[in-house]
């Protein structure tokens, strides 16, 4: 297969960019203030949780409201099983994963042969379903107490202690994930998921299992949040029920909805927003959160496509020469 | 072997309408068989029960021999049924190639997980899948428009990648339902080479048309008028039947 | 268990229900004439309790003052949601989701509102007839409870009344089934949509005003009243004002009963389990008929 010329110089271009990011990635820590350090921290964490929400909205048309539910399963097993039973640090956070698919399948069957609103609505049910436990189970997530003395991640004895170390283990975990649903995006699943969404009933007569794939989607993003809640637990080593309320199931909505749902890398830009913004509205004072609900309706209406799809229609508009017509013949 | 496809008796009402009464044919294996009728007559709720978007108020479908009145529509695809729609249906933001792809998905055995990994199982599995989709490309004369998304090509063209896509499985039975509205008089002899081609190599054809032009491919034509099978025979019997006549034209 | 608190319970389950019936009915109004799922229903009613407030309690003046205001400040802020939110994203071709994301936004925004202005403390409208109580069975009733059912039930009729005899009610029907047909028979679907969130709207400020002396007002009731009220008003077939009611009162005694069985806190548990089974048990019923998939 011959590539043409156009397609190569925009590769060329999209891996100098992203070596430059790279570049940029590694050594900014070393300029930047703990406490800046510290939400780009969690701009990672919300990358990781916002790419599963991301993915399902954009690829398989799932409006997911119950990430922050698998995100506090991650966190509280990853809390309960250091804590509590003394399980190693990677054991905690696979349990974390395996429960949150299981539940996901579980209640994901049923739900996803839902459609639209009514497919929304049933996981934000699922979110409050989820923080009514989390605040009633005491003896597993010790309620408004919540749960303290959660170990640091440590590799080869070097203890991921600081925002500054914490840094360079969170954010290689999001791109990994970003590489990973690329692949996959680009992959035979890829093309039946994006099938599915333009013309269900052809998808169907093409053979593509669409609850199936839908179900399989649906707990793959469950455990990738359950992996940020994990990592969330590790970093802060306290966590309580607060966390893990309505408005963060909302913020990754949020997240997926600015970055860009069909664009993967646009997660972070949303998670960037998300986490830096409240930061610098602050000075407003409080009226951040509103200004925050505004952002969405606005970014809703005005920029359906996210910050990735405003840049990736830019993109293509510089680097792409002219297309062969679509109406003329050969 | 009898037939590839049995109608048995099959009726279908929406509600208060009774769309198909008591409808019974056989499609027999290797041949192009057609389906004609005036606007209404019941001809795409047929093919929707047929393909498994309905299930009859009444009778059952046979396919290969089998029952499969209950069974869903991506089961019988895999089962080597394949369908087009009156209104072509292609994956508008997928490329011609990926609509392609898209098409033989049954045919991949890799998960999820595979692919979200990348394994070499996945590349390999997709590297096949895109040469089947460049060879049938070619067939179909769609090598300009590989890596256009599907949306943008003029309808008469999407017809076409619908017809491409639905070989990609190589199907046992193919169900067209108005394959030549909305095509050039030149596509439409196009479409007929492709058919006759097709059927050469052993695929089976259910035709639905207005286009008696199109028709002149099949071996048999059953005439569909209000829900019931008024006659059946070639062509050329249809054209001289005063039944089918009346039925068309109202006289 | 005691015959008297089986009563009490059953009593306080039906109160309940009214209550997310009333939101269900603003839902189900919405939904009949727009087609949209308006997530911020919750939230006219915040407003419509946080309006009453301000004006019979922190202004002091007279109390029915502060209803009447408190409702018609629900309509206006339907029609606000129309002109700023849903009319311009309907001018983008929105899809379903983008209408349900910007009303969740609006119910973000009206929340956070709301926390700025009264804090996270939460507010008790007085209700009609005082804290006045009747006795049923040896239970008790609040006056303003019965109130509630009767207002409730008053209203229902009133919008069957609407849709079947009035020219608007009925222009409103016809531009939400048959847009195009409508726009032929010379009806502004536009102003329609409109017309149905300021609709959707008073309905809203009315349970707002009504639920405000039984329950806080607290800037985080909304999406919770949102959530109940669309189970509500699915149960009862997602377009009919009578079904939303029904719904509502199922949901209430069904809560109720898990209280009274289980525990308080696995309240909206069983709420929300329950709103999840409807939806997968009876998703065609809801509808009606199927849409076409073939063809
Ligand atoms: N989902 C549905 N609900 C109600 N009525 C329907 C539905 N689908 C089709 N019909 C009606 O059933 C009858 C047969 O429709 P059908 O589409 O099968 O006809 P057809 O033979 O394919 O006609 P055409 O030549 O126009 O494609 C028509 O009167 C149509 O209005
Ligand atoms: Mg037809």
């Amino acid at each position: 297969m011959t590539v043409s010329p156009d397609t190569q110089r925009a590769r060329a271009w999209t891996w100098a960019i992203t070596a430059a990011g790279l570049v940029v990635w590694a050594a900014l820590p070393w300029f930047l203030s703990r406490g800046t350090i510290d939400i780009l921290v969690f701009a990672g964490l919300y990358t990781i949780a916002g790419l599963g929400v991301s993915f399902l909205l954009g690829q398989c048309g799932i409006v997911s409201l119950a990430q922050s539910g698998f995100y506090g399963i991650g966190a509280y097993a990853a809390a309960y099983g250091t804590t509590a039973l003394g399980l190693p640090i990677p054991v905690g956070i696979i349990a974390g994963m395996v429960v949150s698919g299981a539940i996901a399948a579980a209640v994901g069957i049923p739900v996803l042969r839902l459609s639209g609103h009514f497919l929304a609505l049933a996981t934000l049910a699922l979110a409050i379903i989820a923080h009514v436990l989390f605040l009633e189970l005491e003896w597993l997530t010790g309620g408004t107490l919540g749960i303290g003395g959660i170990p640091r991640i440590a590799l080869f004895g070097f203890t991921f202690s600081t925002p500054f170390r914490f840094y360079y283990l969170v954010w290689p975990c999001a791109f990994a994930l970003i590489l990973f649903y690329t692949l996959l995006l680009n992959s035979r699943t890829g093309i039946a998921l994006r099938a599915m969404r333009d013309a269900p009933a052809a998808a169907a007569v093409a053979g593509i299992p669409i609850t199936s794939l839908k179900v399989r989607i649906f707990v793959l993003s469950a455990a990738v949040g359950s992996l940020a809640g994990s990592l969330f637990a590790h970093y802060v080593s306290f966590i309580s029920v607060d966390s893990f309320a309505i408005d963060r199931a909302i913020s990754f909505l949020l997240i997926a909805v600015l970055g860009g749902v069909r664009s993967i890398p646009g997660t972070i830009a949303g998670a960037l927003f998300v986490t830096a913004a409240p930061n610098y509205l602050s000075r407003l004072g409080d009226i951040h959160p509103i200004l925050f609900a505004v952002a969405l309706i606005v970014a809703v209406i005005f920029l359906p496509g996210g910050f990735g799809g405003f840049v990736s229609s830019t993109w293509r508009r510089l680097t792409a020469g002219p297309r062969p017509s679509a109406t003329g013949g050969p | 072997m009898g037939s590839i496809l049995e109608v048995r008796d099959v009726s279908h009402r929406f509600g208060g309408l009774q769309v198909l009464k008591g409808v019974s044919f056989d499609v027999a294996p290797g041949s192009i068989t057609g389906l004609i009728g005036p606007n209404g007559a019941g001809k795409s709720t047929l093919f929707n029960i047929i393909s498994g978007f309905l299930t009859p108020s009444v009778g059952d479908i046979v396919f290969l021999g089998q029952t499969t009145t209950d069974r869903g529509i991506a089961a019988r695809s895999r089962a080597g049924l394949q369908r087009t729609f009156q209104t072509p249906q292609v994956f508008r933001d997928l490329t011609v190639r990926e609509n392609l792809v898209a098409g033989c998905h049954m045919r991949g055995r890799t998960g999820v997980l595979e692919a979200f990994f990348g394994l070499p199982n996945v590349r390999r599995e997709m590297a096949d899948a895109r040469r089947r989709a460049d060879e049938i490309i070619e067939r179909f004369d769609l090598g300009p428009w590989r890596e256009i998304p599907a949306g943008e090509l003029p309808a008469g063209r999407q017809r076409m990648v619908e017809l491409a896509r639905a070989v990609m499985c190589e199907p046992k039975l193919l169900c067209l339902d108005e394959p030549s509205s909305g095509l050039s008089t030149t596509e439409v002899q196009t479409l007929m080479e492709t058919l006759e081609r097709l059927n050469a190599d052993g695929m089976t054809v259910l035709l639905v048309s207005h286009d008696m032009k199109l028709m002149e491919v099949t071996s048999m034509v059953h005439a569909l008028c209000f829900g019931e099978i008024i006659a059946s025979g070639s062509l050329h019997a249809m054209r001289e039947s005063p039944r089918v006549r009346e039925a068309y034209l109202g006289t | 268990m005691t015959l008297t608190l089986l009563v009490q319970s059953v009593l306080a389950g039906l109160t309940n229900g009214f209550v997310y019936g009333l939101i269900g009915l603003g839902i189900a109004v919405v939904f009949r004439g727009a087609r949209i799922i308006n997530a911020m229903q919750g939230d006219l009613a915040l407003i419509g309790s946080v309006v009453a407030y301000l004006i019979a309690v922190s202004l002091g003046l007279p109390m029915i003052l502060g209803f009447l205001l408190g409702v018609v400040a629900g309509g206006v802020t339907g029609f606000l949601v129309d002109r700023l939110m849903i009319r311009p994203t309907a001018k983008r071709r929105g899809t379903e989701d983008s209408f349900l994301l910007v009303t969740l936004g609006g119910a973000f925004a009206v929340s956070a509102t709301v926390l700025l202005y009264f804090g996270r403390d939460s507010y008790v409208l007085p209700g009609i007839g005082g804290n006045a109580m009747v006795d049923v069975f040896d239970a008790a009733m609040r006056v303003h409870a019965i109130w509630l059912i009767v207002i409730s039930t008053g209203v229902v009729l009133a919008l069957r009344w609407f849709y079947a005899k009035t020219a608007i009610g009925q222009a409103m029907l016809a531009a939400s089934i048959d847009p195009e047909g409508a726009l032929t028979l010379g009806i502004n679907v536009g102003w329609m949509r409109t017309m149905t969130l300021a609709l959707g709207g008073l309905v809203g400020g009315l349970a707002g005003v009504l639920v405000a002396p039984l329950i806080n007002i607290q800037y985080e009731m909304g999406l919770l009243l949102t959530l109940k009220g669309f189970a509500a008003a699915i149960l009862g077939g997602l377009t009919s004002p009578f079904g939303a009611i029904f719904g509502g009162v199922i949901l209430g005694l069904v809560e109720a009963l898990a209280v009274v069985t289980i525990s308080s806190g696995y309240k909206d548990v069983v709420a929300m389990t329950l709103l999840i089974a409807i939806m997968i048990a009876m998703p065609q019923g809801l509808f009606g008929r199927r849409g076409r998939l073939g063809g």
